[in-house]
């Protein structure tokens, strides 16, 4: 996907009054990435996606890989930028990536806001499964999208 | 068959209160304080579009981004240039001014933290 200037469009929204502006929406991540085919390789692996799917999207925001133009091979910070995907089936998440052979941070746990793992993408950020707790907050109760 | 969603990105901070005060300010102007709610003393969460931001305070991340640039956050509004003048008068630091380009018009800006925040208003 490297390279594709295709960008996911907005749904247009209702016209506003004058000095009224709709709170801006998240449509796309940029990753910059030592081999960003790989990269995208991999992310398309680990959320499931299927080759025929055109877009890198999870939920509606486009994944976008840049090659990296850092002296550091892997992110310095990987807790600074922490993308959550959020999963019906955490059990299916976990397998897609076991059989990746992705490096676990944290193995899946039970938290207060549902069950939570943590691996590293092969650029060294952070990459977090989530099935979200039905009693968490709405803010955190973003599902799957059916495709 | 359902596919995974982006539901949140999570950004760790040393500052929750000025990183979140920031975020509302500059990209929910007009929720007048309800751009994020309390999940913790320490963390906010607020929705732009189908995904939520969390501003996770944290100490295991320095003052300041030491690596901008390995993820950048790409905001869609509704009017770049009306959000760019809104922006000018919080007194934000850009890294790229506005620019027109083929897909619509860009701007990149840094928030408190250092972090790279593109916005951009997609041509129809």
């Amino acid at each position: 996907m490297t390279g594709v200037v295709v960008m996911v469009a907005d749904a247009p929204g209702p016209e506003k009054p004058a000095g009224v502006r709709r709170r801006a929406r998240i449509r796309a991540i940029t990753l910059e990435s030592r081999a960003p085919g790989r990269a995208a390789a991999w992310y398309r692996q680990a959320l499931g996606l299927r080759d025929a799917d055109p877009l890198l999207t999870a939920g509606g925001v486009e994944l976008r890989f840049t090659l990296g133009t850092s002296d550091a091979p892997n992110t310095l910070e990987p807790a600074r930028i922490v993308l959550n995907f959020h999963v019906a089936d955490i059990r299916t998440a976990e397998a897609r990536l076991v059989a990746l052979e992705a490096v676990w941070v944290r193995e899946l746990e039970r938290t207060r806001w549902g069950i939570i793992g943590t691996v590293l993408d092969l650029d060294g950020n952070y990459v977090q499964i989530v099935e979200p707790a039905p009693d968490s907050p709405p803010c955190l109760q973003r599902k799957e999208e059916q495709s | 068959m359902t596919k995974p969603a982006l539901g949140s990105i999570l950004l760790g901070t040393t500052n929750p209160h000025r990183l979140r005060d920031w975020y509302a300010a500059a990209l929910a102007p007009d929720d007048s304080g309800e751009a994020f709610t309390e999940v913790t003393p320490t963390m906010f969460a607020g929705t732009f579009g189908d995904t939520s931001v969390l501003i996770d305070g944290r100490s295991d991340v320095a003052d300041k981004n030491p690596d901008p640039g390995r993820v950048i956050l790409n905001f869609h509004v509704d009017d770049a240039r009306a959000t760019a003048d809104h922006l000018n008068t919080l007194g934000v630091t850009w890294l790229v001014d506005l620019e027109e380009r083929a897909g619509g018009i860009f701007g990149t800006l840094v928030d408190p933290d250092g972090n790279y925040v593109q916005i951009i208003e997609l041509k129809e």
